[in-house]
């Protein structure tokens, strides 16, 4: 038993001291044990669900800090420590991580319930602690009593955890080892027989997988609104405009390389224009949507090269916050009294039209889903033809490096805000699909979060990629509607979010080919010079 | 020169630049004769602002110009380092406010043993020093806070490429104004100011109608400028200074020289979230109300503070945070426009900077290609 492996072990216990103290506060703890009584059906028993939530937590913390322990002994720079006796090493991992986590509970549930009992409100400085919620996260004891027993409880399941931990990671090489003989075994008999089910022959054969993948995809899209109630149609509809303002900002910040955070703009300049052109409201202009589709289209297409030409020469970040600052007075404009007579100020705009085809009125979710769908593919089809043209190639490469394709000759300015233009238009077809829909648009429906959102999708799915933004679409709007319960979570979740995916994985869930091939090359590089470094240090 | 060609794309350059700096100059005569026209209608032909209003406006202006230009030092001295912008930081300050906020909740909550009826609290009984905890907290846990986010979000993403720190840091922002939400409420909150410090409290300066000159406003002002006096000292007079200039320098040639560049990184952190902190229990104890949002637009504020003034200069940045604020307050009252407006000033101002002069009013010039 070295320091080498106890630190790290205290260090993992700290954190999930720190995280579950957290998880406390915000209330989070106490949620997830009700949803877990959901989902168990025993509602009844709060208290269990709790106990089985935090135990299932230190668990995890005992097999984190024995593997971070391990990973400490068989990191190249440390002493070469004997590896014997590694079952008393995994049970004193598990000690200690449990018990620096149990510590940090039990220190807090401590002072919390003696607070509560000495008659504290405690409520009116850390909102989530309800009386309610202390009595239960004190388990129904007196204070001592209930620290010793969190105390306790995550000893217990650290050690567990641990010695589960060591248990998996010895087991872990063999079953790798059996993974990767039986992948190369049902590989080997892909590629060799020609008489195997065609199924997997077409499967094998990857110029025939992508259409394959599309027609079932684009069957999937056109019969899933038949069968889905009003509800989800109406969130399907917002993942798919969603979809449409990714697939828009990819071409600014994935293509281009541009960082547009006042992508709200061009949003709140189409939805305006459909509202005002076919309200009743403030003009009684009330024109058709089709005709005022395309003038939001337009519209904010100008208003995006009209922007772009004062400040496209910025680069980066300054770039990010003159957007910013544009998309935040946009929205500080339609909130204010001075615009109120010409946009309906704060209140918005209601009675928008939806759109009517051959006398047919788009009324239901379903029909405006199909409206979308068909956006939706128009876009896919415009960015991936722009993607792979002459236009696309050099957005690319003045992503890459602005300098150098100005010195080929690139006229980057032209390109930058054909770019710009051509991202605020999908904005404008997003916002005006998003007004015609809901009736009604308003200063609410323009904040900054819109832009965070389509930024984030784009970064979780992975830049430049089709099926990405997809994805990340789904992810970021769709998952949130699963989880209503864990609404109070929800924006705290998508920061988290956005760090790690920014850290762990920069290119996204589903990377464009080309980026793919880059960071397998780069990761190559930097392995190959961490051994030349490591044997260097050997060698001295 | 070498003669050129005419059909060599470099012509064209020349003429789309042109182009270019004939709109700029468009835009900008344009804004100047609006502006001028403004000025005209409002302080000659209506006229209905005594000396006193224009005190007024001064004041408050020159007091919330010493909070940004305090929040901009966290900006200006991260930039000057790592060349990123740290969107959090407007956050950072928001923790500060909250620390001071508690700490204030919590001295105001203890009995003193005194003679007078009702008896006092220790807020009252010894407001110097209830001040002084105050600012003390709020400090250390914005500099905590500055130090975790550099060593959770930033320090991973030292190597990767530009935009990544920038995502990661409005990651981080959403993070912090979520969790602050889910920690402390929605609600709005009033800071609780000893009877010494009221808010609305101060001098009658005996101008028209009288102008008052809230000691809340006096002590932001002037602890402002002695923090940043101090910031200064340390960064041009000390070891710690000179290491940290020589970071943001070269990193690599200052590690060879052997600095030690995560520590000075992240001493830069907890210098840059301790001043947010100062400015944080400022803005509670001056303006009075602390939410979970109150971050957010002094931040980006702050930012265009610290371009104004030039990014990665500290005198700029507390003449840029000065100006800005002035400019806040008194501009829409001089223009004439509506006072919901003002934050479109401050947006426009950042947007007219960048056009016009890139490296801000006290910056050195520098070319395009280092934007």
């Amino acid at each position: 038993m070295t320091h080498a492996q106890l630190h790290p072990a205290f260090r993992t216990g700290v954190i999930f001291g720190v995280v579950v103290i957290f998880l406390m506060l915000i209330g989070f703890a106490t949620t997830a044990a009700q949803l877990l009584g959901a989902l168990l059906g025993n509602m009844t028993f709060p208290l269990v669900n709790l106990l089985f939530l935090l135990g299932l937590v230190g668990l995890w913390g005992g097999a984190m800090g024995v593997r971070s322990a391990e990973a400490a002994i068989s990191a190249p720079q440390a002493a070469p420590a004997a590896k014997t006796d590694t079952a008393n090493a995994a049970l004193v991992c598990g000690l200690m991580t449990g018990g620096m986590t149990g510590l940090l509970v039990a220190g807090l549930v401590f002072v919390v319930s003696i607070l509560h009992a000495r008659g504290a409100n405690i409520r009116a400085c850390l909102y989530a602690l309800s009386p309610e919620t202390i009595q239960l996260l004190s388990l129904g004891l007196p204070p001592a009593a209930a620290a010793l027993a969190h105390l306790g409880l995550q000893l217990l399941s650290g050690i567990a955890g641990a010695l589960l931990g060591r248990a998996v990671s010895l087991r872990g090489d063999h079953w790798q080892r059996r993974l990767s003989a039986s992948r190369q075994l049902v590989r080997r008999r892909l590629a060799s027989s020609a008489s195997q089910p065609k199924i997997a022959h077409v499967w094998a054969n990857r110029r025939l997988r992508r259409p394959l993948l599309c027609c079932s995809g684009l069957a999937l899209v056109l019969l899933l609104p038949l069968v889905l109630g009003q509800y989800w149609n109406y969130n399907l509809g917002t993942i798919g405009i969603y979809v449409v303002l990714g697939l828009g900002l990819n071409v600014v910040v994935g293509l281009a390389g541009l960082l547009d955070l006042g992508y709200v703009a061009f949003f709140a300049i189409g939805a305006y224009t459909m509202a005002l052109l076919t309200a009743p409201e403030p003009h009684h202009l009330q024109w058709s949507f089709w005709i005022a589709l395309p003038i939001a289209v337009c519209l904010a297409a100008l208003t995006g090269v009209l922007l772009g030409i004062p400040v496209l020469r910025l680069r980066g970040d300054y770039l990010a916050i003159v957007t910013l600052g544009f998309g935040e007075i946009i929205g500080i404009l339609s909130r204010s009294d001075m615009l109120a007579p010409f946009s309906g100020g704060p209140l918005g705009v209601r009675g928008i039209a939806g759109p009517t085809l051959l006398g047919r009125t788009f009324s239901s979710q379903r029909d405006f889903l199909y409206l979308i769908v068909l956006s939706v593919l128009l876009t896919i089809f415009v960015t991936s033809r722009l993607r792979n043209s002459r236009v696309g190639r050099a957005w690319l490469a003045m992503a890459d490096d602005e300098t150098v394709s100005r010195a080929m000759g690139l006229n980057t300015l032209k390109y930058k805000l054909l770019a710009f233009g051509i991202g605020a238009a999908f904005a404008g077809l997003g916002g005006a699909l998003f007004a015609a829909r809901n009736q009604f648009t308003g200063p609410e429906d323009q904040t900054l979060m819109v832009s965070i959102n389509v930024l984030a999708l784009i970064i979780v799915g992975g830049t430049g990629s089709v099926p990405g933004i997809i994805i990340g679409a789904l992810v970021l709007k769709g998952l949130p509607e699963m989880l209503r319960p864990l609404e109070n979570y929800r924006l705290l979740a998508f920061g988290a979010l956005l760090v790690v995916m920014i850290i762990w994985k920069p290119t996204g869930l589903w990377p464009p080919a080309k980026r793919r091939l880059e960071s397998r090359e780069v990761a190559e590089a930097f392995s190959d010079a961490e051994i030349t470094t490591t044997e260097d240090k050997l060698k001295q | 020169m070498l003669d050129r060609p005419p059909e060599l794309p470099a012509l064209s350059r020349t003429r789309r630049l042109n182009i270019y700096r004939v709109i700029r100059s468009g835009l900008g005569a344009l804004l100047v004769a609006y502006v001028a026209w403004r000025l005209y209608e409002v302080l000659v032909v209506k006229a209905e602002y005594g000396p006193d209003t224009w005190l007024r406006f001064a004041i408050s202006g020159l007091v919330l110009g010493s909070v940004y230009s305090l929040i901009a030092i966290g900006y200006t001295l991260v930039y000057g380092i790592l060349r990123m912008i740290n969107f959090a930081h407007g956050d950072v300050m928001m923790l500060g406010a909250f620390g001071g906020y508690f700490v204030l909740e919590a001295l105001s909550a203890i009995p003193v043993a005194s003679e007078v009826n009702p008896p006092l609290t220790f807020l009252n009984a010894h407001p110097i020093l209830a001040v002084i905890l105050a600012f003390a907290c709020g400090m250390s846990i914005a500099a905590l806070s500055g130090f975790f986010l550099e060593r959770i979000v930033y320090h991973p993403l030292r190597r990767a490429p530009r935009l990544a720190p920038l995502i990661g840091a409005i990651g981080a922002s959403v993070f912090l104004e979520n969790a602050a939400q889910l920690l402390f409420g929605p609600q709005r909150r009033d800071y609780n100011n000893p009877f010494l410090l009221l808010r609305g409290a101060g001098w009658l300066i005996p101008v028209g109608t009288g102008v008052r000159l809230t000691y809340t406003g006096v002590l932001t002002f002037v602890l402002s400028l002695i923090l940043m006096l101090g910031l200064y000292l340390l960064v041009y007079h000390t070891r710690l200074g000179c290491a940290m200039r020589a970071v943001a320098e070269d990193k690599q040639t200052a590690a060879l020289m052997g600095i030690d560049v995560d520590h000075v990184i992240s001493l830069t952190f907890v210098i840059s979230g301790a001043l947010a902190g100062a400015a944080g229990v400022m803005w509670g104890l001056h303006n009075g109300l602390v939410y979970y949002l109150i971050g957010f637009v002094p931040g980006l504020k702050a930012f265009t503070a610290a371009v104004l003034g030039g990014i990665g200069n500290v005198p700029g940045t507390l003449f840029g945070g000065l100006l800005l604020g002035t400019i806040e307050s008194v501009g829409p009252a001089a223009l004439g426009i509506d006072f919901q407006l003002k934050d479109v000033i401050a947006f426009l101002i950042l947007i007219l900077v960048l056009l016009f002069r890139p490296a801000g009013l006290l910056g050195e010039v520098s070319t395009e290609e280092t934007l």
